[in-house]
C-alpha cells in the first residue's frame, strides 16, 4: 500500500505544471542536472581523495526534514569519491547518540549531524571531534562550538525580518496598514526567533500595524483551525505572514472556506506547493521565505572538502569557515522558477 | 461530613411533593444540575466572549466557525465518552484519526472519488478499533496499554503512509463539503454531521440495550457477567463503536483541511477525555452523559475562539483550559458528595 | 481483679455500621502472656473487635486501657506504636515487594534517615524468620512467590518486627498443614513465654483447648461469655453459647408435602474443583430449598459459582430440567433459569450508580427491547411489578440503588431473576448485612420464591437460618458433604458438631 500512495506519485501524476517548471527551472538556470540545489559545488568538482561522510538525522516527519535527507543523499551520489553512510533518522536522542557513535567506531572520515537535541548531543560531538573526525553540524547548534568544526543551518530571524522587509515594501504607502501573523509551535525557540524578526523590521514601516498573532503547530490541521480564527477576529487586513508552508496549507483552506482576499500571504520555509502557487498567482500566496532545504547538501560539499583538506571556491580563504549561516531569501513570483526544483513536497 | 446527611435525601425535605415521587424528582435535579452548570460555564464564556469583541463573536458566522471546529473533536469525544463509560480508556483516538484520514488521502484512495475517501476512513478507524477490541476483551490486556500501543503504532504507519508529506486532497466533490457553497440554511455539513452523531450517540446510550450493557459494564463489571451479560462482547463494541466514530472524524478533518497528514489528531486522546470529564463522565466508568460530553466540547472550543478573537497567546490558552478541568471536577466531586 | 492491671482491656465497645450494630457493649481484657481465644460465629463481632483494637475502626463508645492507661487508637500507626500488632486472615503484604521489604515495610531502617539500609534490613529478616522456625524462607524473594503458610510466617514476622506485646492473630490456622499448625502453636508458646500476649481467633475448638488460656464468646455482638478456662469449659456449654438466641428468628412454615413429589430442576453431578471441593452431587426439587451449611472456607460459595457457571469445574456437570449446562458460562446458566444473589452484594451483584428498575431489568433487557432499542415503560411497569410482589421498599423505582437498605437491595436482586423468570435460585449468604429485623420478610419472601414452584440452593454461614428456612441441609466442611439430612432432623448443635469437630457426635 505504502508505495502506491507516496507524495511523489501524487505530485507527479497531478502536477504537470510542476514537473515542467522543474525542468525549465534546471535548464535556464544553466546549473548541471543536479535538481536538488544550484549544482554548483562548493570545493573544486574534480574527484580526489575518496572520502566517508556519516550522516545522522532526526526522523523525517515532516516535509522539509524529508528534504534534507533527499538533499543530502543526492548530493553524495554526484561525488564519485564521496561514499555515504546514512543512519535511519531518529527522534529519540539516545538513539540518534548510539547511531552516531556507531560511525564514530566505523571511523567515518567526516561526521554530518541534524540533531533531534541540539544541546542534548553536544556530547558526542564533542566525543567525534575528539577522535579526530571533523564535524559537520547542520543547523540544530550544539551547546559549543568545540563539537563541531563547521556549522551550517539557516536563520529563524532572517526569516521574519525578511517576511517583514517584503511586507512593508509591498505596503508601502498605504497608511494605517493591517497585518497578521501565523506563528508555528510556539515552545520553539525558533517561533519566538522568526516572531522577533518580523515585528524588528516592521518597525521600519511606520504605516504598518501588526494587530493579531495566533500560534499554529506546523501542522495542517492547526494551521486551518488558527487561521480560521484569526479570519474571524480580523475582518479586514492587508498582509498575513505565516511561518510554515506545512501549515500553510490548511490557512490556505481556511482562507477558501472562509471566502476571504484582498491581502497579500507571505509563508515559510519553500514547500513546492508554495512555490506553484506563487508562480500560478490566482490567491494570496504571493511570496515565501526560504528555510533551504539545500543547507543539507551544503553539508555534503563542506564535509567533502573537510575530508579532502580543501577550502571553498570563490573565497580567499584557504580553510572552511567556523559556520555559515543561509539567507533567507524570499521567493516571489519573479524569482520562483529559479528555486523551483528546491520545493519540497 | 457531607456522607452523614446524605442517606436521609436532602432535596426530599426541600421540595414539597407534587405528584411525581420525590426520589424521581431529585434524580432529575442532579442530573440537570450537572448540565446546567455546564450551560452556566458555556453562557459565562458566551458572556465574556460578546463583551470583548461583540461584532466578531456576536455573529452567525463565528457561531459557524466555532461549531465547525467542534465537530471533528466532537464526534470522537462522543465514541471515547462510551468507552469511558464502560470503565475503558482510549487514547489511540488521535491516532487513528491520522491514520485513517492519510490512508484516505492517498493517490490511491483518491482515484475511487469521494465515496471512496469515506469508505477507507470508516473503515480504517473501524478497523483499528476492532484490534484495540479483540486486545482489551479477548487478549485480556489493559485498555490503557492495549490502545497506547495502537497509538504507537498506528502513528507509525500513518508516517510510513505519507513519508511525513502533506497529502492534498484534489477532489472537488470532497473539498466543496467544506465551503459556504456546502452549508444548507447556514449550517455546515460538518456541524450536521457532528449534530446526527451526537443525537445517535445519546439514543444508542439512554434508550437501547447496548447503551444499559456499556453503563453496567462500567458500573460493575463482575456484577454485569453474573447477571448473563456478555461483558467481553460489550468491550469489544465499544471499541469498535469508538474507532467508527475516530473514522467519521477522520474524514470530516478531510473535509476541514482538504489534506491528510500524519500529524493529524495530534492530542486529540487528551481533549477527548477532557471534555468526557468536564462533562461528567467518572474516569472509573459507569457514569456519563453523552450532552454533558458534547457541552465539554463546546465549552474548550468556545474558550479557543474567545482567545483567538481577543489575541491571547497558545500559553494563556493552555493554562486556562487545565484550569476549567481543574475546576470542573471539583464541582463535580461536591455535587456528587451531596447526591 | 488480676494482682496488676490487664495488659489491655476494652470497655463497653459499640461500634455500629449503617443497618448494622456490629459489636453491642463488648468487654474484653487480655493478660500479659496468655494466649486469649475469640470464638463466635461469623457475623458475631470478632473481625470488628480487633480492627478496633487494631486501631483501624474507631469505636462508637468506649474506653480502651493499655497498661492501665486510657489509650484512644486514632490508627494502625498508634496501635502499633503501643505494642500492638494485628496479622489479618486476608494477608496484607505486597506480593512485588522482597519478603524483607515486606517486614520492615513503615519502619526501613534506614541511614541518614531516609537511605534504606537494605542489608541490615535482610539480617534482621533472616534472625525473625529463624526465630520463627522458618530459616528456609529467603528475604530477598518476593513475596509473591511464596506459599500461603509461608506469607503467614513472613506476616508474623513484620508483627515480630515492631516491639511488640499484643499479636492478634485471625484464624492463623486456615490456611496451613497440621505440621505448620505445630509450628505455629510453638511459636504462641515461645511468644507468651517471652509475656507477650495472643489474642487468638479461631473456629476449631480442638485448637483452643490446645493453646488457649481463656476464652470470651461473641454473639450477635455482645460478649456472652468473658475469660472463660480454655481448657476446662465443656465444649456443649461453648457452643451453647455462641448459638444461644438472642433476636428469635421468624421462619415461615414448610409446606407439608412430599419432598420427592417436585420434578427434579436443579442436579449436579460430580462436580469438583481441585482445592475447593470434592465430587458433589445433589438435587434440587420444584418447590424445595436445599441448603448449604459450612464455615467459611468449606467451599459454600464456590460451589454455588461453580453450578452458576462463573467458576469453571474441573469434573461434572450441571443439569437444569433434564438438560445438562455448558460448563464455566454464566450466560449459558441464565439462559437455562438459574440465578445467582451472590455473597458480596454491592461488589458483585449491583450496579451501585444506577436505579432500582434498572437493576432489576438487566437481566431480562430483551424482554423489553426490539431490535435492541428499549421499550422504557414497559421495562418500568415490569420492573415495578417484581419489585411490588417482593414488597421492596421504598416503592420508588428511580430511586438509586445504593440508598436502599441491606434487605430491601437484597430483594432488588431476587426482583431481577423474577423478572427474568427464572427457575432455579442460588442464594449465597442472602441476609448478609441485613438487620435482624428485615430477615423475616426476607426468609419468607425466599420461602413464598420456592412455593411457587422455584428450586432454592441456599447457603449460609448462619446455622439457623439453614436450619429454618430449607427443606433439606447438606452439611460441607472442607470442601466435601460430611451430612445430609432433611433440616427437621438437625439441630443447631449437631449442624456445628458437625462442622466444626468433622464427624457427627452423637
Amino acid at each position: 500500500m505504502p508505495e502506491l500512495t507516496s507524495r511523489r506519485g501524487l505530485l507527479f501524476g497531478t502536477a504537470a505544471v510542476g514537473a515542467g517548471a522543474l525542468l525549465t527551472g534546471c535548464t535556464s538556470n544553466e546549473s548541471s542536472d543536479e535538481p536538488a540545489a544550484n549544482g554548483q559545488p562548493a570545493a573544486a568538482d574534480k574527484p580526489g581523495k575518496p572520502v566517508t561522510i556519516g550522516f545522522a538525522g532526526p526522523q523525517a516527519d515532516h516535509g522539509w526534514l524529508n528534504a534534507i535527507n533527499d538533499n543530502a543523499e543526492r548530493r553524495a551520489k554526484k561525488y564519485s569519491d564521496v561514499t555515504l553512510e546514512i543512519t535511519e533518522g531518529s527522534n529519540d536522542t539516545a538513539a540518534q547518540i548510539g547511531q552516531i557513535e556507531t560511525l564514530i567506531n566505523k571511523k567515518v572520515d567526516v561526521l554530518v549531524v541534524l540533531p533531534a537535541d541540539g544541546k542534548a548531543l553536544t556530547q558526542v560531538g564533542l566525543k567525534a571531534m575528539r577522535a579526530g573526525i571533523p564535524v559537520v553540524n547542520l543547523d540544530r547548534i550544539f551547546n559549543t562550538p568545540q563539537a563541531y568544526r563547521c556549522w551550517i543551518g539557516g536563520d529563524n530571524y532572517g526569516m521574519g525580518l525578511n517576511a517583514g522587509h517584503y511586507i512593508g515594501r509591498k505596503l508601502k504607502g498605504k497608511s494605517g496598514a493591517r497585518v497578521v501573523e501565523l506563528a508555528g509551535l510556539d515552545n520553539l525557540e525558533l517561533t519566538k526567533q522568526r516572531t522577533q524578526g518580523f515585528d524588528d523590521a516592521l518597525k521600519n514601516y511606520p504605516n504598518i500595524t501588526k494587530v493579531a498573532r495566533q500560534a499554529a503547530e506546523f501542522t495542517v490541521e492547526s494551521g486551518q483551525a488558527k487561521m480560521a480564527q484569526l479570519l474571524q477576529a480580523q475582518s479586514s487586513f492587508d498582509a498575513l505572514w505565516n511561518h510554515d508552508d506545512d501549515q500553510g496549507v490548511g490557512a490556505l483552506r481556511a482562507i477558501e472556506q472562509a471566502g476571504r482576499d484582498g491581502f497579500l500571504m507571505v509563508g515559510g520555509a519553500g514547500a513546492l506547493s508554495a512555490f506553484q502557487a506563487i508562480k500560478k498567482d490566482d490567491g494570496v500566496l504571493k511570496a515565501t521565505v526560504l528555510y533551504p532545504p539545500t543547507m543539507a547538501a551544503s553539508a555534503i560539499d563542506l564535509a567533502r572538502a573537510l575530508g579532502q583538506g580543501k577550502g571553498v571556491g570563490g573565497l580567499a580563504e584557504f580553510e572552511i569557515p567556523a559556520s555559515l549561516t543561509l539567507y533567507s531569501a524570499v521567493v516571489d513570483k519573479e524569482n520562483v522558477d529559479r528555486y523551483m526544483p528546491t520545493g519540497f513536497k | 461530613m457531607t456522607q452523614h446527611a446524605s442517606p436521609p435525601r436532602d432535596s426530599t425535605g426541600k421540595v414539597p411533593s407534587a405528584g411525581a415521587p420525590p426520589v424521581r424528582r431529585s434524580l432529575i435535579a442532579h442530573a440537570d444540575v450537572r448540565i446546567l452548570s455546564l450551560l452556566g460555564v458555556l453562557a459565562a464564556l458566551i458572556l465574556i466572549g460578546g463583551i470583548t469583541r461583540p461584532d466578531e463573536f456576536l455573529d452567525t458566522r463565528n457561531l459557524q466557525l466555532v461549531l465547525t471546529q467542534a465537530s471533528v473533536i466532537g464526534v470522537v469525544t462522543v465514541g471515547m465518552t462510551f468507552v469511558i463509560i464502560s470503565g475503558g480508556i482510549d487514547l489511540s483516538v488521535g491516532a487513528i484519526v491520522a491514520l485513517a484520514s492519510v490512508w484516505a488521502t492517498t493517490v490511491a484512495t483518491q482515484e475511487y472519488g469521494f465515496a471512496g475517501i469515506l469508505f477507507t476512513a470508516v473503515i480504517v478507524g473501524v478497523g483499528c478499533g476492532l484490534v484495540n477490541g479483540l486486545l482489551v476483551a479477548y487478549g485480556a490486556m489493559v485498555p490503557f496499554i492495549a490502545t497506547l500501543a495502537m497509538l504507537a503504532s498506528a502513528r507509525g504507519l500513518a508516517l510510513q503512509i505519507t513519508d511525513g508529506r502533506t497529502q492534498i486532497v484534489t477532489l472537488p466533490s470532497v473539498l466543496d463539503l467544506g465551503e459556504r457553497d456546502a452549508y444548507v440554511l447556514g449550517v455546515p455539513p460538518l456541524v450536521m454531521v457532528f449534530a446526527v452523531v451526537t443525537i445517535i450517540g445519546w439514543l444508542v446510550l439512554n434508550r437501547t440495550t447496548f447503551g444499559r450493557r456499556s453503563v453496567a459494564v462500567g458500573g460493575n463489571a463482575e456484577a454485569a457477567r453474573l447477571a448473563g451479560i456478555d461483558v467481553r462482547r460489550q468491550r469489544l463494541y465499544l471499541y469498535l463503536l469508538s474507532g467508527l466514530c475516530c473514522g467519521i472524524a477522520a474524514f470530516l478533518l478531510i473535509v476541514l483541511s482538504g489534506s491528510g497528514q500524519n500529524t493529524n489528531g495530534n492530542l486529540y486522546e487528551l481533549d477527548a477525555i477532557a471534555a468526557a470529564i468536564i462533562g461528567g463522565t467518572l474516569l472509573s466508568g459507569g457514569r456519563g452523559t453523552i450532552v454533558g460530553s458534547v457541552l465539554g466540547v463546546l465549552i474548550f472550543t468556545t474558550i479557543t475562539n474567545i482567545f483567538a478573537l481577543n489575541n491571547l497567546q497558545s500559553d494563556v490558552q493552555q493554562i486556562a483550559k487545565g484550569a476549567i478541568i481543574v475546576a470542573a471536577v471539583l464541582v463535580q466531586r461536591r455535587t456528587a458528595s451531596t447526591t | 481483679m488480676a494482682p496488676e492491671p490487664p495488659l489491655l482491656s476494652m470497655t463497653t465497645i459499640t461500634k455500629s455500621f449503617p443497618g448494622v450494630r456490629a459489636l453491642d457493649g463488648v468487654d474484653l481484657d487480655v493478660q500479659a502472656g496468655e494466649v486469649h481465644c475469640l470464638l463466635g460465629q461469623n457475623g458475631a463481632g470478632k473481625s470488628t473487635l480487633i480492627k478496633v483494637l487494631a486501631g483501624a475502626h474507631q469505636p462508637d463508645t468506649g474506653s480502651i486501657r493499655w497498661r492501665g492507661e486510657e489509650v484512644t487508637l486514632r490508627s494502625p500507626i498508634t496501635a502499633m506504636r503501643l505494642g500492638i500488632a494485628t496479622i489479618y486472615q486476608e494477608l496484607d503484604l505486597v506480593e512485588h515487594l522482597s519478603v524483607a521489604e515486606n517486614v520492615h515495610l513503615g519502619h526501613e531502617p534506614t541511614a541518614a534517615g531516609f537511605v534504606v539500609r537494605g542489608r541490615a534490613a535482610r539480617e534482621a529478616t533472616a534472625a525473625l524468620l529463624a526465630r520463627l522456625g522458618h530459616p528456609e524462607i529467603a528475604p530477598g524473594r518476593l513475596v509473591g512467590e511464596l506459599s500461603a503458610a509461608q506469607r503467614q510466617i513472613v506476616s508474623m514476622a513484620r508483627a515480630l518486627s515492631h516491639d511488640v506485646r499484643l499479636i492478634v492473630m485471625d484464624e492463623p490456622s486456615a490456611a496451613l498443614d497440621p505440621d505448620e499448625v505445630d509450628n505455629l502453636f510453638r511459636i504462641v508458646g515461645d511468644l507468651t513465654a517471652a509475656g507477650v500476649a495472643v489474642v487468638y481467633i479461631s473456629h476449631r475448638l480442638e485448637e483452643i483447648r490446645r493453646i488457649g488460656d481463656r476464652v470470651t464468646v461473641l454473639k450477635d455482638g455482645r460478649a456472652v461469655a468473658g475469660g472463660l478456662p480454655a481448657r476446662t469449659t465443656p465444649t456443649r456449654d461453648v457452643v451453647a453459647m455462641m448459638t444461644g438466641r438472642t433476636v428469635e428468628y421468624v421462619f415461615p412454615e414448610r409446606p407439608a408435602r412430599d419432598p420427592a413429589a417436585g420434578a427434579p430442576l436443579l442436579e449436579v453431578r460430580g462436580l469438583a474443583r481441585d482445592g475447593e471441593f470434592e465430587p458433589l452431587d445433589l438435587t434440587v426439587r420444584a418447590g424445595e430449598i436445599v441448603g448449604l451449611a459450612g464455615l467459611v472456607g468449606s467451599g459454600r460459595s464456590e460451589i454455588l459459582e461453580t453450578v452458576y457457571g462463573a467458576r469453571r469445574p474441573d469434573a461434572g456437570q450441571v443439569v437444569v430440567e433434564g438438560r445438562p449446562l455448558k460448563p464455566g458460562s454464566v450466560r449459558a446458566a441464565v439462559r437455562a433459569g438459574l440465578g445467582l444473589a451472590p455473597e458480596e452484594r454491592k461488589a458483585q451483584a449491583l450496579l451501585m450508580l444506577e436505579s432500582v428498575t434498572r437493576n432489576v431489568s438487566v437481566s431480562s433487557m430483551s424482554r423489553f427491547s426490539r431490535g435492541g432499542w428499549i421499550d422504557r415503560a414497559a421495562e418500568l411497569a415490569a420492573a415495578r411489578a417484581a419489585t411490588r410482589e417482593l414488597s421492596l421498599r421504598p416503592d420508588s423505582p428511580a430511586a438509586p440503588v445504593r440508598t436502599l437498605s441491606g434487605g430491601n437491595q437484597q430483594k432488588a436482586v431476587l426482583a431481577r431473576w423474577l423478572l427474568r423468570g427464572c427457575r432455579v435460585l442460588l442464594l449465597d449468604e442472602p441476609t448478609r448485612g441485613v438487620d435482624v429485623g428485615a430477615r423475616a420478610e426476607l426468609y419468607a419472601v425466599v420461602r413464598r420464591l420456592a412455593d411457587e414452584g422455584r428450586a432454592v440452593l441456599l447457603v449460609s454461614s448462619e446455622v439457623p437460618e439453614v436450619l429454618g428456612l430449607a427443606d433439606r441441609v447438606l452439611v460441607l466442611r472442607e470442601g466435601r458433604v460430611v451430612h445430609t439430612a432433611p433440616a427437621r432432623e438437625l439441630d443447631e448443635h449437631r449442624v456445628l458438631d458437625l462442622v466444626m469437630e468433622g464427624s457427627p457426635a452423637s
